[in-house]
């Protein structure tokens, strides 16, 4: 049984059409990158899956369960957890109490949620930075930070939205070991959301495709990379005629 | 039945007044999402401005109009300019904090200077003077002049907002700050103009109030929770909400005298006993209340 | 037991502040020693109050970043029902204050509930609605003297009651209170650092990053301001005991609330030792601002002119309170 189904999604905003019957499933030990043209829908996916909206059709079901219907915070408390592009729980708090939120999902006690916080600030490299504050941290930190925060809720599964925005070819490197060591042996399932693409090809099992809210191709990286219909959403229509002969 | 129209009149002419009250209110609202609690304050300004103007002119108060317009006018621009452009940059805590802290100052400034005592209007054309109009109904001449001005006055101000340049800049700055910046609109001036305008509608509907309603330094802020009970009913920002709530809030407040009518009608003695005059105002706090929990966009609003 | 350690660990604020903290309440605790008129050990009893009214505000106002203006019905609640059990039915403070509690948070979970649906401007404004009508209730109500309101004469008992509080000398008053404002300090403590406390400051900042977080933003509000709700009518019983004389224009009036959630803004709202600071600013203005300037002939509401001045400047020029600047002064000596 898959660990997410997702079926026939549909969220619209009034009148716009973000996604538009989207369907897929995802096992527990497999990582799933989404990418796609800026616009597609890929937020709105995860914002669905996450609780965040209320889908106007479609079902999700999440560990035999269907979640459709549940509040962000239920959704949360059944393992499901997601990173914001921007955001933290506080930007008052220093790291290792943000992560110490996500933790007091799990207990009630601080001695218990603090072991927990620095058990992944360990995980993700990021021990020294306990103390420190959000406004202080170089991006990439930050970015391991938001990582950091969501698994706070020792969650079984990890949304990840766009972690590798903005970083500099060694800090994917570094990224990209992160994810692998929550995937394999803290043994989260993944889904990410990515532009970057050396990160998807390389660390996906499976990648989705989204282009205008439907979901264009569904299969292995190297399979996406090759499918003419993406390399139209990505390039356009016209370049891919112009084109026609290059494409291999 | 007397009882009954008379109240309805009563209720439709208060809050004529009301609205006027409020519109200043909204705008200031709707351009820059700050609560003014000393809004109050700037009615007891405008109602000592029109007493003192008539008197010092010897003119009859409804001619004080212009006065107290321009005296709200200048007011709220320095007000704005001298006071509320800081707070703007803080977070929401200190602008209600602040504008508390103007409403005690505007407040105490007129206890100093005017003294506690109630004063009222005691001359002019139309004082004493009172229509029948059949149907049992009374209506005294101040009121139904204050009621048609008011309604004057809101029109001028509809128009401003809808018909001139001026008015649909403020708008535009209103809907969405960034983007009227962009066309070029300097927001800074239209901040202060929404400030001008909002404390000139509630001055001049004071110096019109204070034909009918005696005035003390400390009537502020019952004025300032009314006005906030029709924005939020109106909807916030919304220039025909403030109207219409305005009107549903001056029958509201006419309740006892409907209340009256039913236990006259229905005759269960259980009614005599209810004080609903105590409760005068109690019920548009409660009516604020179910709003907001029901339909808190208001019956007109558009910014939430 | 790990909470009483928790209310009881202060190692994350600065040695110096510690010594300070300890300093002062060491101050505290021997000032009535000492030669001191009445008018000064009056003003330290309304102090704790403030205080303690502050700190209340400032788990659901500062760190929940939700402003109440509308905290004066509890102190209302707690008071009533403390001296309408005392003058009714002989019932000491020791029982009456937690019945007076219980009162005050079921109304706040009654009411909290739709509240908390609002956000902003609206709820402030549906927190000083709800106040006023409540006010505007025990004015007409018999039962509790209307508008006259209660008086408890100290006659009837033999002071010092310490099951009834009731104390010929205000040096009793200003230890209970005193050991109130202790247990005060160490409970909000043990908050800040607590689940819920920690959940409110990501709810103040981001109430989806919040929601995602797993948490129940509404219900998290709600049991907060009960919190809150519980500390003022706690305060408020004292203050029936105290004062002795209690109607609802005194007692549950605007200006009470927005003076509450002014002491905390004042001083520094979200953190520990704000609303302590601002009442210990505030109290004594009013106090003495009143004595010299209030009184002086003609010169009628200077001091609140006065007052207001100083509210005004401070909303403007430093909103995060007089603990906020401390910290940002800090903050900048040690780049």
């Amino acid at each position: 049984m898959p660990l997410l189904d997702v079926r026939n999604l549909t969220k619209d905003f009034g009148g716009l059409r973000a996604n538009d019957a989207i369907s897929f499933a995802l096992d527990k030990d497999e990582l799933l990158g989404v990418i796609g043209p800026n616009g597609a829908g890929k937020t709105t996916l995860f914002n669905c899956i996450a609780g965040l909206h209320p889908v106007t059709a479609g079902q999700i079901i999440f560990d035999g369960e269907d979640i459709t219907r549940l509040p962000a915070y239920e959704v949360a408390r059944r393992g499901l957890a997601r990173t914001f592009q921007v955001y933290v729980a506080s930007g008052d708090l220093c790291v290792l109490e943000n992560v110490m939120v996500g933790a007091f999902m799990r207990t009630r006690e601080r001695a218990q949620a603090r072991r927990r916080a620095e058990d992944i600030l360990e995980r993700l490299n990021l021990r020294e930075l306990a103390g420190a504050m959000l406004s202080e941290l170089p991006v990439a930190a930050q970015k391991r930070v938001t990582m950091a925060t969501a698994l706070g809720t020792s969650p079984k599964m990890l949304l990840l939205d766009e972690v590798a925005a903005g970083l500099n070819p060694g800090e994917i490197e570094e990224v990209l070991a992160i994810i692998r060591s929550v995937h394999r042996d803290m043994g989260i399932t993944v889904m990410l959301i990515e532009h970057v693409m050396e990160l998807v090809m390389n660390i996906s099992d499976r990648v989705i495709v989204l282009d205008y809210g439907r979901k264009i191709a569904d299969g292995h990286p190297r399979q996406i990379a090759d499918d003419p219909k993406v390399i139209k959403a990505y390039l356009g229509e016209r370049y891919v005629r112009e084109h026609s002969g290059e494409v291999t | 039945m007397d009882i009954l129209f008379s109240s309805l009149a009563a209720g439709i002419l208060f809050g004529m007044a009301l609205s006027l009250v409020a519109l200043g209110l909204t705008i200031i609202f709707g351009v820059m999402d700050i609560i003014n609690f000393a809004h109050g304050e700037f009615l007891m300004i405008g109602m000592y401005t029109g007493l003192l103007t008539a008197k010092a002119a010897g003119i009859d108060p409804l001619l004080t109009l212009p006065v107290a317009a321009a005296v709200g006018f200048l007011l709220g621009i320095a007000c704005y300019l001298g006071f509320i452009k800081f707070l703007l940059r803080g977070p929401m805590i200190a602008q209600l904090l602040g504008t508390f802290g103007l409403m005690l100052f505007l407040r105490n400034l007129a206890l100093l200077i005017f003294g506690p005592n109630d004063r009222a209007v005691h001359q002019g054309l139309l004082v004493g003077k009172s229509f029948d109009i059949g149907l049992g109904i009374i209506i005294p001449a101040t009121k139904l002049a204050a009621a048609g001005l008011a309604l004057a006055a809101f029109a001028a101000v509809w128009l401003l907002m809808n018909r001139t340049r001026t008015g649909k800049a403020l708008t535009a700055t209103a809907l969405n700050p960034q983007g009227a910046r962009y066309m070029g609109i300097p927001t800074e001036r239209m901040n202060a103009l929404a400030w001008g305008i909002g404390c000139a509608s509630v001055t001049v509907a004071g110096a019109l109030i204070v034909n009918f309603w005696s005035v003390n330094p400390y009537i502020g802020l019952l004025f300032t929770m009314l006005a906030f009970a029709i924005v939020a009913l109106g909807g916030f920002g919304s220039v025909p909400g403030a109207f219409f709530a305005g009107i549903v809030v001056g029958l509201i407040t006419e309740l006892p005298g409907f209340w009256d009518f039913m236990t006259y009608t229905f005759e269960f003695d259980w009614m005599l006993d209810v004080p609903m005059i105590s409760f005068k105002y109690m019920w548009v706090y409660v009516a604020y209340f179910v709003i907001m929990v029901v339909r808190p966009r208001g019956l007109f609003g558009w910014k939430h | 037991m790990e909470a009483l350690k928790n209310a009881f660990d202060f190692s994350d604020f600065p040695r110096s502040d510690l010594i300070i903290a300890i300093l002062v309440g060491a101050a505290f605790l021997i000032f009535p020693l000492f030669p001191h008129s009445a008018f000064a050990i009056a003003t330290m009893i309304q102090f704790f109050i403030f205080s303690l009214y502050g700190m209340g505000w400032n788990t659901i106002g500062g760190y929940g970043g939700q402003v109440d203006l509308g905290k004066a019905q509890y102190v209302g609640i707690g008071a009533y029902t403390t001296a309408v059990m005392l003058i009714r039915w002989d019932i000491p403070f020791w029982f009456s204050m937690p019945v007076g509690v219980l009162f005050s948070v079921s109304w706040s979970f009654i009411i909290g509930y739709p509240l908390f649906r609002l956000k902003g401007h609206y709820f402030a404004i549906a927190t000083i609605a709800t106040s006023l009508v409540l006010k505007d209730l025990f004015e007409v109500w018999d039962f509790v003297g209307a508008a006259r309101g209660l008086e408890i004469s100290p006659i009837k008992y033999a002071p010092p009651d310490f099951l009834r509080l009731i104390f010929r000398e205000d040096v009793y008053y200003y230890y209970v209170i005193f050991a109130f404002f202790l247990l005060g300090i160490l409970y909000m403590n043990w908050f800040r650092k607590s689940r819920l406390g920690f959940q409110l400051r990501a709810i103040k900042d981001n109430e989806s990053v919040a929601q995602s977080l797993g948490i129940n933003v509404h219900w998290a509000k709600i049991k907060t301001y009960a919190i809150a709700t519980a500390f003022v009518s706690v305060v408020g019983s004292f203050h029936a005991c105290y004062i002795k004389n209690i109607e609802p224009e005194d007692t549950m009036s605007l200006n009470l609330s927005i003076l509450i959630a002014l002491m905390a803004m004042l001083g520094g709202a979200g953190s520990l030792w704000g609303p302590i600071i601002g009442a210990g600013v505030l109290i004594p203005l009013k106090s003495y601002l009143k004595e010299w300037l209030g009184a002086s002939a003609g010169l009628v509401g200077i001091d609140l002119i006065i007052y207001a001045a100083i509210i005004m400047v401070i909303s403007a020029a430093e909103p995060r309170g007089i603990w906020g600047l401390v910290e940002k002064i800090r903050r900048r000596r040690s780049r």
